[in-house]
């Protein structure tokens, strides 16, 4: 590149350092902009045509945000929505603990295979899986029409993420020499599993755990064509009834993502990481004991 | 492609520690321990899938055939397609030309340490907000009466007067650059860490420019994961509903015509258009993985 100037290449030096700070604060105000005028619209009862530097303080209180917490219907959505959550947890951790370490322990040629199904999910999105839900419906009525058949398609859609970070998990740990060392000293297989290796596994399995009850909760697409009164779906009712109540329960739940996944990466930061930071909700969040 | 040698060699080694004795007698043992999770897939996710083939494959008179096929690839619904890929090329693109440069500067910024951490957390969260909260947001942003909306107006620029909407490509490029950015940034960041400090050492101790280092070495290193991540986006844009359906009615978007379709509220034709419009969507999906797959593998080849 020997045609190039001496300011080009100057230029581009710079470009090279100013560059990466101007994405990054163009960046953050796109992030944060969003984010201000719904708090603002769900704490502030002023109307945007009257909005200027004179009103900017007028109005603001925090009772919409639980102005939903009224409505019997939000009661029952969230309900529905913590259930259905609860029960994906605990059939993903069912079926997804005993075939990773099985796979990890006496077939680890299928990894490939099973790497390769578990990222299906994304082939087949959600609203297509529903497609084929709504053909099967009038032949299995008594399952999917009741509330909690959404389950097994939720373990289905958090596959991508479940597997991969119950995988990792387990990577981490000696597991065969774990489970040799149960095994010889005379524990069953359920005793291994349970007593040895869950608690090994107490990391990635509280983070899946996290992962899948913050996919759930934001879960619409399924729910909506279904039918089902999960609280995305009532969310999208009510704001379109009472526009600033609603956005505040947006808020809420915003809120209530960003502290799942917050604990998510808390939990699953590199170790090293993890030590120098001094935070005490660190401490707490991946309850260290070394 | 290191993942497959490396997961090669582990299986020899594990084959070898087993008690050979033990190996035979238990090989269908072996498989017994998948079979739940196969029949699991099977039964929640291979048969939806196959069905909704099938019912797109079946006329209302019970014989099979391609009609409705190639009908849910014509007229509105072709429109439809058509916009929809245009808007998922263009938000994958904006995600990967924002993205890129910021997992650059989060690698690549000293000063404010916390820099790094923040970015990176952020994206881990934001790469997963999509849905109906995030359409709010946009709304009180930039909908008819949003803050943004109302500032601009205020400095002479009428956005809905100038054929801005929600429905609309620029708007909904926008609105998906929120998880899009993130996600391409969770992508790119092992990439760009992968980029060693010596492989520019050696090139400027070898004569090269700045230039010739990114257009010889950091480039070439990057493009897998830089094709791959706008293959991603692509996916995550063509198949996302819920940020659609809270935003906008417009059944131009293939998966809101899909959902409308199933809900009865949008007429595409016999039973059969409907569901072709799922099998497509299934296969322009299994398109884009299938071209992500491989070049996935090639990505990991220089993150170790």
């Amino acid at each position: 590149m020997a045609a190039m100037t001496g300011a080009g290449r100057r230029w581009l030096t710079r470009l090279g350092s100013v560059g990466p700070t101007f994405v990054v604060l163009l960046c953050a105000f796109f992030f944060i902009a969003p984010l201000l005028s719904m708090a603002r619209f769900a704490l502030q009862t002023v109307p945007v045509v009257k909005l200027g530097w004179s009103t900017l303080f007028d109005k603001w209180s925090l009772a919409p945000l639980v102005q939903a917490f009224d409505e019997p219907q939000f009661r029952s959505s969230l309900w529905l929505s913590v259930r259905l959550g609860l029960g994906t947890v605990l059939l993903t951790l069912a079926l997804l603990v005993p075939t990773a370490v099985w796979v990890n322990l006496r077939l680890p040629r299928l990894r490939p295979v099973i790497e390769f199904i578990t990222v299906m999910p994304y082939v087949i999105p959600a609203i297509a899986l529903v497609a084929g839900i709504k053909v099967v419906q009038p032949h299995a009525r008594w399952f999917l029409d009741s509330k909690m058949s959404l389950i097994p398609f939720y373990v289905v859609l958090a596959l991508p993420f479940t597997y991969r970070s119950i995988d990792a998990g387990l990577r981490a740990i000696d597991l065969r020499t774990l489970v040799d060392a149960s095994r010889s000293l005379g524990a069953g297989w359920g005793t291994t599993l349970f007593r040895v290796l869950l608690p090994n596994l107490r990391t990635a399995i509280i983070s899946a755990s996290f992962l899948i009850f913050a996919i759930v909760l934001g879960e619409f697409t399924m729910a909506n064509v279904l039918v089902r009164m999960t609280l995305p779906v009532f969310m999208l009712q009510y704001q379109g009834s009472k526009a600033q109540a609603g956005t505040g329960l947006a808020l809420m739940a915003m809120f209530a993502t960003i502290v799942l996944f917050v604990v998510v990466s808390r939990v699953t930061r590199p170790r090293s990481e993890r030590r120098s930071a001094t935070s005490l909700s660190t401490a707490a969040a991946t309850g260290d004991d070394e | 492609m290191t993942g497959l040698v490396r997961s090669g060699l582990r299986g020899r080694a594990d084959v070898g520690a087993a008690p050979a004795v033990h190996r035979e007698r238990s090989a269908w043992v072996d498989w017994m321990g998948v079979a739940p999770f196969f029949a699991f897939l099977a039964l929640f996710l291979l048969v939806p899938a196959v069905s909704v083939f099938l019912q797109a494959l079946r006329h209302e008179d019970g014989s099979y055939g391609l009609t409705a096929f190639r009908e849910a690839f014509s007229g509105q619904n072709r429109s439809a397609f058509w916009f929809s890929i245009r808007f998922s090329a263009l938000a994958a693109l904006v995600g990967v030309a924002f993205g890129t440069p910021l997992a650059y500067a989060a690698a690549s910024l000293q000063r404010p340490r916390w820099l790094r951490s923040v970015i990176s957390s952020f994206s881990g969260v934001a790469a997963n907000f999509g849905g109906v909260p995030l359409a709010f947001a946009f709304l009180t942003l930039l909908g008819r009466q949003g803050v943004l909306t109302k500032i601009l107006s205020n400095v002479g620029l009428d956005l809905y007067q100038s054929g801005f909407g929600f429905d609309t490509i620029r708007g909904l490029v926008t609105v998906y650059a929120y998880f899009n950015i993130p996600l391409m940034v969770l992508v790119t960041l092992p990439a760009v860490d992968g980029l060693k400090r010596s492989w520019r050492e050696a090139n400027a101790n070898l004569g090269g420019t700045t230039w010739t280092y990114w257009r010889r070495v950091g480039l070439p290193v990057l493009t897998p994961s830089l094709l791959g991540g706008f293959l991603l986006l692509f996916a995550n844009s063509f198949s996302a509903y819920a940020t659609a359906r809270a935003l906008t009615d417009s059944s131009m978007i293939v998966s809101l015509r899909l959902g409308f379709f199933l809900g009865g509220d949008v007429k595409v034709g016999e039973d059969a258009v409907g569901y072709s419009l799922a099998a497509w969507m299934i296969v322009i999906m299994g398109a884009v993985m299938a071209l992500y797959w491989p070049l996935r593998r090639r990505a990991e080849r220089w993150q170790r």
